[in-house]
């Protein structure tokens, strides 16, 4: 008797997510214009983190940043970035051991480039390119195309999501935005549940730890290569008509895109 | 919601005889057909299907089982059945999008609004709101404890559980649990609380006086999804919907260990246990079927056609 109620104590310092712990102020650093889709998606990911934020304690802001002031910064918890590949390279290599998440490009590239830190939030340019063959096997004659996130998406709590945004912003959710608002949303995850603002700790749990509720289906985690594995919807007309990996498909999720780094 | 019994023994003075007999009921609701349909738990045959509103999804018995709440989630309403008579007795406004509620031992609705991040605790027989209480993103399950102490909600966005004072309507404590938490329900004198998360693909126990989760295991199920849960009346069994993977699990509620698990329809997400613990049905929203699972044996014996995306259950008996 005395051993079960020992291993419940521990059990419950284990597990135990503090209810009234001290508030942490977390700071989250923002390369990329202040208006659009990604900046649209970042301030609902805030807004949203700030809710969760109400109950366990903790308070987001975010802070913009000059491309050319990242490699300066000191004290990061993370860094997100809409802008150009190159941009988007020199930000994560400017900051070993710091989260940096790419909001906005699809580049196989910054894959294949198996930067440590860098998150890549939307699909890749193959992950569409596999998707649109998965479908075009089937479909021959569709002048379909790929898209990450469509605003009429409505699986997964998906319409939830997308009605939140729009009733926010007054304007429909589309790939960037929908990445901006994930980047943010996994960051508040990370930080409720490690307890902790550390740019480092964040990018350790993120990397391994994390399952992720995209509000796109499955828990999502990164590859090795920083890319979220996802799903994808494939869209024609402006209607989405599948999500790929088209059901049946072998290897699910990672029938889609790059999966490691070379050796 | 099996309050008869429990009220039986709390509230001595309260005759036996103000319960009318059971009458073995299931009520289903069809999420897209906009209907509720009505079997006989007895024989497995529909008895008929009631057209009282659109989008039933959360469903549940008065205490004194006379009557049938059903969230009608594109009305925004609470939609109200004669059990006996299955007449239509009217709506109550619930709010912006009622998803699911569960009822307190006093009668008090508590329910989920989805779209607006607010739990909204109702009173049935005047139809008024008592207090609208802020919860995280995207509301979803609703438990009532067995004493009417407190009442939990999940945020399936916001990941947590959310632990509400009935007396002062306030909430007292947050709980983080895995992603996408939906499920709850409350052993038999409330001492712990269970919780299902949908993305996580986790099951926790909750210790309702420290809340803080004592144990948690990630289900070994394929595909699954875990959703709906009951535990059985002597506390040892617990059955847990798993969504996509299609199949009731069955846990040791204590130690939480896998022990069987029982092919049912697709997408299962509502569950509703008979009073004696020997029936489990489920709503099982691709198939448009109700399965009967045998708990003994663990095996379905019967799946009922009913209408279209079944979501959930309430049995009178």
């Amino acid at each position: 008797m005395i051993k079960v109620k020992v291993w419940a104590a521990a059990a419950a310092l284990i597990w135990t997510q503090t209810v009234f712990a001290e508030v942490l102020d977390v700071t989250i650093h923002y390369v990329g214009p202040t208006e659009g889709s990604a900046w649209l998606g970042v301030q609902q990911g805030i807004s949203e983190a700030n809710l969760q934020g109400e109950f366990l304690g903790q308070t987001y802001t975010i802070k913009q940043v000059k491309a050319d002031g990242v490699a300066g910064l000191e004290n990061v918890s993370a860094v997100l970035v809409a802008g150009d590949v190159s941009t988007i390279e020199n930000a994560a290599s400017s900051l070993s051991d710091i989260p940096v998440f790419n909001l906005s490009a699809d580049d196989d590239a910054l894959r294949a480039a198996c930067l440590p830190n860098l998150l890549n939030i939307p699909a890749s340019q193959q992950m569409k390119q596999d998707a649109s063959k998965q479908w075009l096997a089937k479909n021959p004659e569709s002048t379909a195309h790929i898209q990450g996130w469509h605003e009429d998406f409505k699986k997964f709590a998906a319409s939830q999501l997308n009605s939140r945004f729009t009733k926010s912003h007054g304007t429909i959710m589309d790939d960037t935005a929908w990445s901006g608002w994930a980047a943010v949303k996994m960051i508040s995850d990370t930080v409720a549940r490690t307890q902790s603002d550390d740019g480092t700790k964040i990018l350790d749990y993120l990397k391994n730890d994390i399952t992720f509720d995209g509000q796109k289906g499955a828990g999502a985690t990164f590859r090795e290569t920083g890319q979220l594995r996802q799903l994808v919807l494939v869209v024609e007309n402006n209607k989405i008509v599948a999500e790929a990996p088209l059901r049946g498909v072998k290897g699910g999720l990672d029938s889609l895109g790059l999966l490691s780094c070379k050796k | 919601m099996k309050l008869k019994q429990l009220l039986l023994s709390s509230l001595v003075f309260v005759s036996a005889s103000a319960w009318a007999d059971p009458t073995y009921r299931l009520f289903v609701t069809n999420e897209k057909s906009n209907s509720v349909s009505v079997i006989d738990s007895r024989t497995g045959k529909v008895e008929t299907t009631l057209n009282i509103g659109d989008r039933p999804r959360g469903i549940g018995l008065s205490p004194d089982q006379k009557t049938l709440y059903v969230a009608l989630s594109e009305e925004n309403a609470i939609g109200m059945v004669d059990v006996q008579t299955l007449e239509f007795l009217g709506k109550l406004d619930a709010g912006d999008d009622p998803e699911t509620f569960d009822v307190h031992p006093n009668g008090n609705l508590y329910l989920s609004n989805e779209d607006d991040a607010k739990a909204t605790v109702l009173n049935p027989s005047t139809g008024k709101v008592i207090k609208e209480i802020r919860v995280g993103l995207e509301p979803e399950g609703v438990a009532v404890s067995p004493t009417g102490e407190i009442a939990l909600v999940t945020s399936e966005s916001t990941n947590m559980v959310h632990v509400i004072d009935t007396k002062e309507y306030k909430v007292i404590a947050n709980i983080l649990v895995a992603a996408r938490p939906r499920g709850l329900a409350f052993n038999s004198d409330g001492s712990m609380a269970y919780v299902s998360s949908e993305i996580g693909n986790e099951l926790a126990i909750i210790d309702t006086k420290t809340f803080t989760i004592t144990k948690k295991v990630v289900l070994d199920i394929p595909k699954s999804k875990p959703m709906a849960i009951k535990i059985s009346p002597d506390d040892q069994t617990l059955y847990l919907t798993t969504g996509r993977a299609a199949k009731v699990a069955i846990l040791d509620a204590k130690t939480l260990e896998l022990k069987a698990t029982v092919e049912v329809g697709k997408r299962v997400w509502g569950a509703e246990l008979s009073r004696d613990g020997s029936t489990l049905y489920t709503a099982n929203g691709v198939s448009d079927t109700v399965s009967v699972v045998d708990t003994a044996t663990q095996k379905t014996t019967m799946n009922i056609n009913v209408g279209k995306k079944p979501w959930g259950l309430a049995l009178d008996d």
